[in-house]
């Protein structure tokens, strides 16, 4: 699997996210460490703690790190998260919650599946 | 109207002022004439009881006298012997004719005469003449000689023999009356003073000539008038009262309209009384004009008060009045003001309605048919349509709200005007292709394009007159826009930019075009329903103008079209422009507009190029032929892309095939060329350059032409921002965003570090030497402490670079209002998430 498919599976933009960093090592690196970020456990916690103000700055950085990695979907869905908490805690947040888990699921799957492959190639 | 009573009030109490006025003036000169005339009888009187008594006096001193004379005759010795006798007669008569009495005579005690010479005479009221002689008294008395002339007697006791042997009881010597009336000057006209002698039963004794002989008393009754309620009768009555008692009296009197005052008095040495007649006239006149006088002063004088009182009364009026007026006039401008608003919010409410409903409608139907994806994404597209539109106008509301609250403000910063214009057409393109319209952009000797503005505002005026003409424009239609630069009458530092935005749509009324500036007016008509919008924009446009310092104005006619003009002074920005210099090549420029040709020529000579310019393809072509025959070739041919006649894509062609594959051809275009993209690869075209057309546009474009040549290259290659050893302290809480960031910005040679939150920053920077960090990059949503308040305690540290440091907001929030906030808390720029190394260097090229 090359990283541009994995780009499919998780529905980002592959194009875009070279085009600003230029090397597919670069790429590579940064899609790998996405896997580590603590943004999703912070905003898990601060859902079911009911703490507007972490939430919502998870769901902020969660929007920033997919922009910078050029995850269109996931940029999407913690978009809507964010403006629905922005303000107050909106009607639609445990809708929209359940959304980015699922879009962050499917990315990090995707990722760990290129992952594997990849480990799989170089043994 | 409650507001007419204040002029009732001020009518009715001028009324009453003049009224006044008009009242104390008329009593008060009433009374002062009284009051003199009085005083002048008063006077008057005095002065004729003094004149009367002047004249008694004198009546008095001429009797005197003339008995006096008599007693000296009587003081001759009378003698026994005759002869004597007859001497001292003879002395007495002579003395008597040199005294000029006319008679002279012994009386006896019983009335009887001895004539010593004249005629003889007869005593008129013998009885009482010879009582007072009688008694030793001198007296003077009337009589009458024997020819009926009156005389007077003058009478002076004596005791002489007379012929007849009788001792004789006085010596009576005669004189005529009128020497007495030539004395006293009794005989005078109307108009001086006259006397009378009267007895006490009235008779006359002396009087005027024309006076018939009576009685006084009875002619008084006949002929006087009657004087203040007096009857003549009463006067009469008053003045024998005033005889019998002996004493003077004296009033005032008329005859025939004459006043007169008089005088009695009885005269010693008989039994008379003078009469004295004053004619009041000089005085009288004297008086009449005082009071005239008096009159006419108070007249005047109340006639300039009430002028006066006039004049303040109408100053005030018309004051009252002006201000009613403009009292009237800004409620009805309020009134107005306050029906657009009301109007507007049913408008808008009806506009905010229109996408609401979509939405809910959209999204139950979505919800509905969760299965039939198809269905769900075209929801979610018009959804998607309806929310944008329901954000552009809640936008323009609050943005309106801001300028009428008085809160926007200008953020002036250098803009260069190709970046801002670029930027425009790229946004405008896209509406323009949807509706398969023509959209010509020129721009005519533009010599400074970095200028000193708000471009965000700019943008936002621009914006709003394109995609109106958009919006009112049908499909197939022609928008322009011309931008043309001034001399500034602001002065040298500045320029004046006239823009000019034009279209061939549906035009406005000219009703319309008269209110089309002001807040909550849209064309309410059938025309333009379907075309929403808040009504709101042009409003807007022409704040942010004003606000500028700019105008714009607008022309239009229904069917025909519409153009604004906008005219803006704008201070250039003080950049060293490159040295923009390109080798000296033959160019060839292609353009259906002329204009746009000569002044494309005119900026290619300004960096150094040989350029010609032809109209349309045809020729163009045959120009390249020709050149091409001489061995002379153009080394490089700009072509538009929408000539007429043979297309440029075409004329590309063409020109290729004749001159083989090496001069570059480029075509000039305002639209996006994706769609020709490949076409035009295909026929030979090197590459695109965008409209509008700068100085600066055409020296970047053909830049690369110079290396690719081999020809002299421009000397400013090193294009890249020097960013080596520069410091960045990087304020970002995520990791992986920090990673990707220093990963990126590394690869510029800069120095990156980093700080977790808005408080280590803080703390680093604090911690840092002045000077020691060049530029700060900084997150906005971060934990602890967030980008905004960072910013602002940064802002405030007491050190040098707190104020000059660059700080360059990056975030994901790219609302304008996040923009907007991010500058009004100090930061110097915006960043929006995804990082762009592009982005990035070029803004930190501005600030480093």
């Amino acid at each position: 699997m090359t990283l541009k498919q994995c780009y499919e599976l998780l529905e980002g933009d592959y194009e875009d996210v070279l085009g600003r960093m230029r090397k597919e090592a670069l790429v590579e690196k940064f899609v790998l460490k996405f896997l580590n970020d603590s943004s999703f456990e912070t905003l898990r916690q601060g859902i079911a703690t009911r703490d507007r103000e972490t939430a919502f700055r998870a769901a902020h950085t969660i929007k920033g790190v997919a922009q910078n990695l050029g995850f269109t979907k996931l940029c999407e869905v913690s978009n809507l998260l964010t403006e629905e908490l922005r303000q107050d805690w909106g009607e639609s947040v445990a809708v929209l919650v359940r959304q980015v888990e699922a879009v962050y699921e499917r990315t990090t799957a995707a990722i760990l599946a290129y992952k594997e492959e990849c480990a799989y190639e170089k043994s | 109207m409650k507001n007419h009573r204040t002029p009732r009030f001020l009518k009715i109490s001028l009324i009453c002022v003049v009224l006044l006025c008009v009242i104390v003036f008329s009593s008060l000169a009433l009374f002062m004439e009284r009051q003199s005339s009085e005083t002048i009888n008063q006077v008057g009187g005095l002065y004729m009881e003094s004149m009367c008594e002047q004249i008694s006096r004198y009546f008095e001193t001429t009797i005197e006298m003339r008995l006096n004379q008599v007693s000296m005759l009587t003081e001759e010795t009378w003698s026994e012997d005759a002869e004597q006798l007859q001497q001292v007669r003879q002395r007495m008569e002579s003395n008597a004719r040199d005294c000029d009495f006319t008679h002279l005579a012994l009386l006896s005690e019983d009335g009887q005469f001895e004539m010593f010479y004249g005629e003889p005479l007869r005593i008129a009221d013998p009885v009482s003449y010879l009582s007072s002689l009688n008694a030793g008294e001198r007296k003077a008395a009337l009589g009458y000689d024997s020819t009926g002339s009156s005389v007077v007697l003058l009478g002076v006791p004596c005791e002489y023999l007379m012929t007849d042997g009788q001792e004789c009881t006085a010596m009576v010597a005669g004189i005529p009356v009128s020497y007495i009336n030539e004395a006293l000057s009794l005989n005078v006209s109307d108009d001086e003073a006259y006397s009378f002698i009267i007895r006490k039963d009235g008779s006359f004794v002396l009087c005027t000539d024309d006076v018939v002989r009576g009685n006084y008393f009875d002619r008084a009754i006949d002929l006087y008038d009657d004087v203040e309620k007096k009857s003549p009768k009463m006067y009469v009555e008053e003045l024998k009262q005033a005889m019998r008692e002996e004493t003077d009296y004296s009033t005032s009197l008329s005859m025939n309209g004459v006043r007169r005052h008089m005088f009695c008095t009885k005269l010693s040495y008989s039994e008379w009384y003078l009469l004295t007649f004053l004619p009041y006239g000089d005085l009288d006149r004297t008086i009449d004009s005082l009071g005239q006088k008096w009159i006419r002063a108070a007249f005047v004088s109340c006639t300039v008060i009430l002028l006066v009182l006039l004049v303040v009364f109408v100053v005030y009026l018309s004051m009252t009045w002006r201000q009613l007026r403009d009292l009237d006039y800004a409620r009805q401008e309020a009134e107005r003001a306050n029906k657009a608003k009301s109007e507007f919010l049913s408008n808008m409410s009806h506009d905010i309605r229109t996408p609401m409903n979509a939405i809910v409608g959209m999204t139950s139907i979505a919800s509905a048919n969760l299965e039939n994806t198809q269905q769900v994404q075209n929801c979610l597209k018009k959804i998607t349509l309806s929310s944008k539109h329901l954000l552009g106008l809640i936008n323009d509301v609050l943005d309106m709200s801001k300028i009428e609250n008085g809160k926007m403000t200008l953020n002036i910063d250098q803009v260069s005007l190709r970046e801002v214009l670029d930027g425009i057409v790229s946004i405008v393109q896209p509406q323009v292709n949807e509706k398969n319209q023509r959209f010509d952009l020129s721009v005519h000797d533009i010599s400074a394009e970095n200028v000193f503005c708000d471009s965000v505002r700019l943008n936002q005026v621009i914006l709003n007159l394109l995609s109106n003409a958009v919006k009112f424009t049908p499909v197939g239609g022609a928008i322009r826009m011309d931008l043309q630069e001034e001399p500034s009458p602001k002065g040298e530092d500045y320029i004046r930019i006239r823009l000019c935005v034009g279209d061939n749509g549906i035009g406005m009324p000219p009703e319309f075009q008269k209110v089309i500036f002001e807040a909550f007016a849209r064309e309410d008509s059938t025309r333009v329903h379907k075309t929403e919008g808040t009504g709101l924009g042009m409003a807007i446009t022409k704040y942010i103008l004003d606000a500028m310092g700019g105008t714009i104005e607008v022309k239009s006619e229904q069917g025909v079209g519409t153009e604004f003009y906008i005219t803006l002074d704008f201070l250039k920005a003080e950049v060293q422009e490159e040295d923009m210099i390109l080798p000296n090549w033959n160019m060839l420029v292609v353009d259906d507009d002329r204009q746009l040709c000569e002044s494309t020529v005119a900026s290619l000579k300004s960096i150094g190029v040989n350029a010609e310019w032809v109209l349309d393809g045809e020729n163009a072509v045959r120009m390249a032929m020709e050149r091409h025959q001489q061995q002379n070739d153009y080394q490089i041919i700009l072509l538009d892309w929408k000539l007429p006649g043979m297309g440029g894509v075409e004329t590309a062609r063409r020109i290729r095939q004749c001159l083989g594959e090496e001069v570059p051809i480029l075509l000039i275009s305002a639209y996006d060329w994706c769609e020709i993209e490949k076409e035009a690869h295909g026929v030979g075209v090197m590459g695109f350059i965008a409209k509008p057309l700068f100085k600066s546009t055409l020296f970047h474009s053909l830049k690369q032409f110079a290396n690719a040549s081999g020809e002299i290259l421009p000397k400013q290659e090193e294009q890249e921002p020097d960013f080596i050893k520069k410091r960045i302290l990087l304020a970002e809480d995520n990791e992986l965003n920090w990673e990707i960031a220093s990963e990126l910005l590394s690869e510029l040679g800069l120095i990156l570090e980093w700080a977790e939150n808005g408080k280590v920053c803080l703390e680093k920077f604090t911690a840092a030497p002045e000077g020691y960090y060049n530029a700060i990059l900084m997150d906005i949503r971060m934990p602890v402490m967030n980008g905004y308040e960072a910013t602002k305690a940064l802002r405030a540290l007491p050190r040098e670079d707190a104020q000059t440091i660059p700080i360059i907001a990056m975030t994901a929030d790219t609302f304008i209002e996040d923009v907007n906030k991010c500058l009004e808390t100090g930061m110097n720029a915006h960043i929006a998430k995804p990082i762009d190394i592009r982005e990035v260097s070029r803004i930190l090229g501005k600030y480093l």
